[in-house]
C-alpha cells in the first residue's frame, strides 16, 4: 500500500526489514514486526504488560542518531526499520554479554523449566565467551557487592536469586500492574540495585500473597518455582 | 575469560522428567481460571500449573490455582471402597475431633485416619455398590422415596450434578436433593428468580473495566475471588470508582473511592437509604423504570421511610457517607453491582439481594456495558450445579418440579413417574434426619459436618441416619458417620464441564489417573441407579452433557466440540461463530418486567446480649477452601495458613486482656471452640471474625442455623458469642 492510498488517519504504514505493514496508530514497532512474523528479541517486555524499554535488547535501526527500543517506540508514517544489521547485532551482543558477565553459573530457571530467556538469547547469538569481568570495576564497587545481592529463600513457593536478576522490572509490573498487589519495587543504587519486597523485607515475611505472577513473568533464574527444585522439565510434543 | 559452560545452562545435578501439558480449569473458585498443568505421567503427579489466556483470567492465577494442586496427590486419598465394621455400630463419630468440638484436637486439621480407618474394612467394588444400592432401595421400598435424600456438590461437574439429581428424582423417587448453594447464594437466587426470572449474572467480571462505578457489597474478592479482584483493581487504576461496603474491611477498600463500614446485618437499611436519596435527588432512570420495571411506586413508598439519618442510626455509617455513596452510584453512567456472602448468608439474605436488584433497576444499570448484577459465585461449579438441577424445587434450568406440564416433560425424558412434591433443602434435610424422618442419604463430595451451621446438631443428625453412603476423595468428618464410603476422583482426574461465575462453561480435562481403585463420580452415580433398578448408561461425560443441555434452554446450543479449549458463555445462540453472551437482558428480562420487591430492615436472628456480648462474623481466607479437606492437604497452602484464629479489635482485646497468640475460648448458645487471638483493626469494636476452614476450631460449632424464609440459607455471618481468656 502506498502512502497516498493511506487516507485513513487512524493507521500508519511503515517498512520493516523491507516489508510494508499498516497498523493502527499507537502500535509499537515490536508489535508491528510481530504481525508480519518478525520476532524482535526481548527480555523486559511481554505482551501481557505495559512496555518499559529497560533491557534495550529490542533495539532497532530507524535511521536516527541512536537505535530505538522497539517495545516502546510507536510506529510512524513512512518509517523504515531494520531489525538486524551489524550495529543492531553488535549492540545486542554486548548487552547480552554484559548481563551474562555476573550471571550465576547455575540458573534455576534453566535447571527447572528450561526456559531461561537470557541464556536462550545468548545461544541464539552463538555467544560462548564473556569478555567482561565478573565483578564490577571502578571506585565504590567493592568486591562483596556481588555477594550482597544474594539470595532469599524465605517464601514457601518462590526462590529469589538476586544475582540472576537483570532488573527488567517484569516482576514489578506483574505484581503492581497485573495483580495489583503492590509488593515488589526496587531498592539500592548503582550495582547494588535489587528488587525488594515491601520495605526490603524477605519475601516470605512481606505482604506477598504468593500468587506467583512474578515467578511466571520472570525471564531469568531470579524468581523460580521451589516446587520444581531438582526437576528438569522436558516438555513433550 | 568466563565462558558460557554447560553449567550455566543448568547443568547442576538434576533429574530430567518428561512432562505432558494438559489444558484444564482451576478446581477451586468460581472465577474459573483457565490453566495448564505440567504432568509427569510416569509418576502420576502434577509438577506445575500455569495460567492460560482464558476469558476469566488472562493467564493470571492465584495461590490456590498455581500451587494448590497437590491435594490430589496426597497419601490419604481413598483408594478402595470401605464398609463399616459390625463392631462399629451403633453409629456415631469415630475420631476424638469429631466426637467433641471442644478440647484436645490434634492440630493439622485433618481427620485422624489412625483412629477412623480401623472401623472400616476394605471391600470389592461390587460388594460395596450392591450394599449401598440395596440398602437405599430397601429404605425407599419400606418408607417411601421421601425417606431418602442426596447432597450433590458444587465442586463436581455439570454432568455429575445432572446425573446426581436425576438419580435422586428417578431411582430414589423424591426431590430431596440439594447442595451447598443452599449455604452460599440460595437467597440471591430466590431474589433474582423473583425479580428478573434468572439467577445467573447479567454481566461478566471483566466488564468492570467499562463501569464508572462498581459497588462491592458484602464481598471480599482479594481472598475469595482473587483473580477477579485483579481485574477490579485494574478497573480502579483506570478510573472506575469502587464503593466498598463490608463490616470487615476487605483489601479492596484500599483501592476504593468510598468504603462504608456497615454494622453486620443492617444492609437493608443502608440500601433503602441509598435508594431514598437517589429517588429524592432524581438520579433515577425514569425511562428504564417506565419501560422495564414493575413495582416502583411500592418501592418508593417503603424507601421513603429510610432517610439517611435513620439509616445512619441503624447501620453506623454516617448519613453524609450514605448520601455520597448514593450520589456516586446514582450519577454513574454505568454501574456494576457485585455481591457476596455478606449479603446472602443472612436471615435477611433475600431481602438484602432484593434491595441490590432494586437499586440496579431504578438506576437502569443492567443490560449495557459496565452495568449489571453480579452475585460472585463461590465454588468452581456452583452456577453449573444449580443450573443442572441440584435444587429441591426445580429440575435442570430452574424448571419447577410442581408444575404438572414440566413434570410430564421430565417424566417423558427420564421414563419414570416423578414426585410432584418440592423436596427439602440442606438445612431441612438435616433437621428431618435428626427427627428420624429422613432415613437414608447419599452424599457426594460434600462435608456437611463442617460446612453446615450448628455442628452439634449435625452430629446427632448424621448419627441418626439408618444408612449413609459417602462418595469422596478423602475420609471426611462426614464420612465418619458412613456405612459405606466410595472412593471417587478429584477434579484433576476427570473430564467434565464447570460453569463459572460469569456463566462461562469450560471443559476440565484429566491431568492425573485416580489413585488405586478410585472411580469416576459419574460412573458411580450410574452404578447406584442401575443397581436400584433404574438403568443409567452413558458412553462418557460428553453424552451426559448432551442430555443435560437438551433439557435446558440455557445450554441447549452447546456441546463438547465447540466448548473446545476455552469454553463459551451461555446463552450462546450461535456457538460456531460466537463466544456467547457477555451481557444479557439488554431489552427485556426472562420475567418480562423486573419486579421490585421492597424490604423492611429487620435485625439478624440473634443479637448480642449480656451473656454473649460480641458479634461473630465468619468467612474464608485466601489460602483455604471451605472445610479445608483439599487445601489443608496442600503443602504450600497449609504452610502459608496453618492455624485457626479469632480476629479481635484492639479495643475488645484490651477489655478481654488478651493479645496476639493468646488462647481463648469462644462460646455461643450452641457450643464452644478454643483458638488463638489475632488482634486487627479490620472490624468494628464488638465484632469478631473466625475463618470457617479449621476443624479443630470449627466456626460452625458456634453459628446459628436460623434460616432466611425464602432462600432457606442459614445466618453464617451473624451470631452472638462471648470470649474468655484461657490459662496457659
Ligand atoms: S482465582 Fe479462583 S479459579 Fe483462579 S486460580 Fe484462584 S482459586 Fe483458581
Amino acid at each position: 500500500m502506498s502512502a497516498e492510498n493511506n487516507t485513513d488517519n487512524n493507521t500508519v504504514t511503515l517498512t520493516i526489514d523491507g516489508k510494508s505493514v499498516t497498523v493502527a496508530q499507537g502500535v509499537t514497532l515490536w508489535e508491528a514486526a510481530r504481525e508480519i512474523g518478525i520476532d524482535i528479541p526481548v527480555l523486559c517486555h511481554s505482551p501481557r504488560m505495559r512496555p518499559v524499554g529497560v533491557c534495550r535488547m529490542c533495539v532497532v535501526d530507524i535511521g536516527e542518531r541512536v537505535l530505538a527500543a522497539a517495545c516502546v517506540r510507536e510506529c510512524a508514517e513512512g518509517m523504515t526499520v531494520a531489525t538486524g544489521g551489524a550495529e543492531v547485532e553488535g549492540h545486542r551482543r554486548v548487552l547480552s554479554q554484559l548481563l551474562l558477565s555476573d550471571y550465576p553459573d547455575h540458573s534455576r530457571r534453566e535447571a527447572t523449566t528450561g526456559d531461561d530467556a537470557l541464556l536462550e538469547l545468548a545461544r541464539s547469538q552463538g555467544i560462548v565467551e564473556i569478555p567482561y569481568p565478573e565483578e564490577p570495576a571502578g571506585e565504590g564497587a567493592a568486591a562483596d557487592d556481588a555477594a550482597a545481592r544474594g539470595e532469599d529463600d524465605s517464601s514457601p513457593v518462590i526462590h529469589v536469586d538476586h544475582q540472576a536478576c537483570i532488573l527488567c522490572d517484569r516482576c514489578i509490573r506483574a505484581c503492581d500492574e497485573l495483580q495489583h498487589n503492590d509488593v515488589i519495587g526496587r531498592t539500592g543504587k548503582g550495582y547494588t540495585t535489587r528488587i525488594a519486597f515491601d520495605l526490603d523485607n524477605p519475601m516470605g515475611q512481606s505482604t506477598c500473597v504468593a500468587c506467583g505472577e512474578c515467578m511466571a513473568c520472570c525471564p531469568t533464574g531470579a524468581l523460580t518455582d521451589k516446587g520444581l527444585a531438582g526437576i528438569r522439565v522436558e516438555r513433550k510434543g | 575469560m568466563k565462558t558460557l559452560s554447560s553449567s550455566i545452562n543448568g547443568g547442576a545435578a538434576v533429574k530430567t522428567v518428561p512432562v505432558t501439558e494438559v489444558d484444564s480449569v482451576c478446581p477451586y473458585c468460581g472465577v474459573g481460571c483457565a490453566l495448564t498443568y505440567g504432568v509427569d505421567q510416569a509418576e502420576n503427579r502434577i509438577l506445575y500449573a500455569r495460567g492460560r489466556e482464558g476469558a476469566p483470567n488472562a493467564s493470571r492465577l492465584c495461590v490456590k490455582g498455581r500451587y494448590g494442586f497437590d491435594y490430589a496427590m496426597h497419601g490419604q486419598r481413598l483408594t478402595r471402597p470401605l464398609i463399616r465394621l459390625e463392631g462399629s455400630y451403633p453409629k456415631g463419630p469415630l475420631s476424638a475431633g469429631v466426637k467433641s468440638s471442644t478440647g484436645a484436637v490434634k492440630a493439622g486439621g485433618i481427620v485422624d485416619y489412625d483412629e477412623v480407618i480401623p472401623h472400616f474394612r476394605e471391600a470389592e467394588w461390587d460388594e460395596a455398590l450392591e450394599f449401598a444400592a440395596g440398602r437405599l432401595k430397601g429404605i425407599r421400598d419400606t418408607h417411601g422415596g421421601d425417606a431418602l435424600a442426596g447432597f450433590g456438590s458444587a465442586k463436581c461437574t455439570n454432568e455429575e450434578a445432572y446425573l446426581f439429581q436425576k438419580l435422586v428424582r428417578t431411582a430414589f423417587g423424591t426431590n430431596n436433593v440439594d447442595h451447598c448453594t443452599r449455604l452460599c447464594h440460595a437467597s440471591s437466587v430466590a431474589a433474582l428468580l423473583e425479580g428478573i426470572g434468572s439467577a445467573a449474572v447479567t454481566n461478566v467480571v471483566r466488564d468492570v473495566s467499562n463501569a464508572d462505578v462498581a459497588l462491592l457489597a458484602g464481598c471480599n474478592p482479594t481472598d475469595n475471588h482473587p483473580v477477579a479482584a485483579t481485574f477490579i483493581k485494574d478497573a480502579a487504576a483506570g478510573g472506575t470508582k469502587l464503593i466498598v461496603i463490608n463490616p470487615r474491611r476487605p483489601k479492596l477498600a484500599d483501592y476504593a473511592a468510598l468504603y462504608l463500614q456497615i454494622r453486620s446485618g443492617t444492609d437493608v437499611a443502608l440500601y433503602n437509604a441509598m435508594m431514598n436519596v437517589i429517588i429524592a435527588e432524581d438520579l433515577i432512570d425514569a425511562e428504564f423504570i417506565a419501560n422495564r420495571v414493575a413495582g416502583f411506586e411500592e418501592l418508593k413508598a417503603v424507601v421513603a421511610e429510610y432517610t439517611p439519618e435513620r439509616a445512619a442510626v441503624i447501620t453506623g455509617v454516617p448519613a453524609e457517607r450514605i448520601v455520597e455513596a448514593a450520589r456516586m452510584y446514582g450519577s454513574a453512567k454505568a454501574a456494576l453491582t457485585f455481591w457476596g456472602m455478606g449479603i446472602s448468608q443472612s436471615t435477611n439474605g433475600t431481602n438484602n439481594a432484593r434491595c441490590l436488584i432494586a437499586l440496579t433497576m431504578i438506576t437502569g444499570n443492567v443490560g449495557r456495558p459496565g452495568t449489571g448484577l453480579h452475585p460472585l459465585r463461590g465454588q468452581n461449579n456452583v452456577q453449573g450445579a444449580s443450573d443442572a438441577g441440584l435444587i429441591p424445587m426445580v429440575y435442570p434450568d430452574y424448571q419447577a418440579v410442581d408444575d404438572p406440564e414440566i413434570q410430564a416433560k421430565f417424566e417423558a425424558l427420564w421414563g419414570v413417574k416423578l414426585s410432584p412434591k418440592k423436596g427439602l433443602t440442606v438445612t431441612e434435610i438435616m433437621h428431618e434426619a435428626q427427627e428420624g424422618n429422613i432415613k437414608g442419604m447419599y452424599i457426594m463430595g460434600e462435608n456437611p459436618f463442617l460446612s453446615d451451621p450448628d455442628t452439634n446438631k449435625i452430629r446427632t443428625a448424621l448419627a441418626a441416619l439408618d444408612f449413609l453412603v459417602v462418595q469422596d476423595i478423602f475420609l471426611t468428618e462426614t464420612a465418619e458417620f458412613a456405612d459405606v464410603i466410595l472412593p471417587a476422583s478429584s477434579a484433576l482426574e476427570k473430564t467434565g464441564t464447570y460453569t463459572n461465575t460469569d456463566r462461562r462453561v469450560q471443559i476440565g480435562r484429566p491431568a492425573l489417573h485416580p489413585p488405586g481403585e478410585a472411580r469416576q463420580d459419574w460412573e458411580l452415580i450410574c452404578e447406584i441407579g442401575t443397581r436400584m433398578g433404574y438403568p443409567m448408561h452413558y458412553s462418557g461425560p460428553s453424552e451426559v452433557f448432551d442430555e443435560f443441555a437438551a433439557a435446558t434452554d440455557a445450554y441447549a446450543t452447546l456441546n463438547y466440540d465447540h466448548l473446545g479449549e476455552f469454553g463459551k458463555w451461555y446463552p450462546c445462540p450461535d456457538p460456531e461463530t460466537s463466544e456467547g453472551e457477555r451481557i444479557v437482558f439488554d431489552r427485556s428480562f426472562p420475567s418480562g418486567r423486573a419486579k421490585l420487591v421492597p424490604a423492611q430492615a429487620l435485625d439478624p436472628d440473634e443479637m448480642p446480649s449480656d451473656d454473649f456480648p460480641l458479634l461473630l462474623n465468619t468467612g474464608r481466607l485466601l489460602e483455604h477452601w471451605h472445610t479445608g479437606v483439599m487445601t489443608r492437604r496442600s503443602e504450600v497452602l497449609h504452610a502459608l495458613q496453618p492455624e485457626p484464629f479469632v480476629e479481635i479489635h484492639p479495643t475488645d482485646a484490651r477489655n478481654l486482656g488478651v493479645t496476639d497468640g493468646d488462647k481463648v475460648s469462644v462460646t455461643s448458645r450452641r457450643g464452644e471452640i478454643q483458638l488463638q487471638v489475632t488482634v486487627a483493626e479490620r472490624s468494628l469494636p464488638g465484632a469478631v471474625f473466625i475463618p470457617m476452614h479449621f476443624r479443630e476450631a470449627a466456626a460452625n460449632v458456634l453459628t446459628n442455623p436460623a434460616v432466611d424464609p425464602w432462600g432457606k440459607i442459614p445466618e453464617f455471618k451473624v451470631c452472638a458469642v462471648r470470649i474468655a481468656r484461657m490459662e496457659d
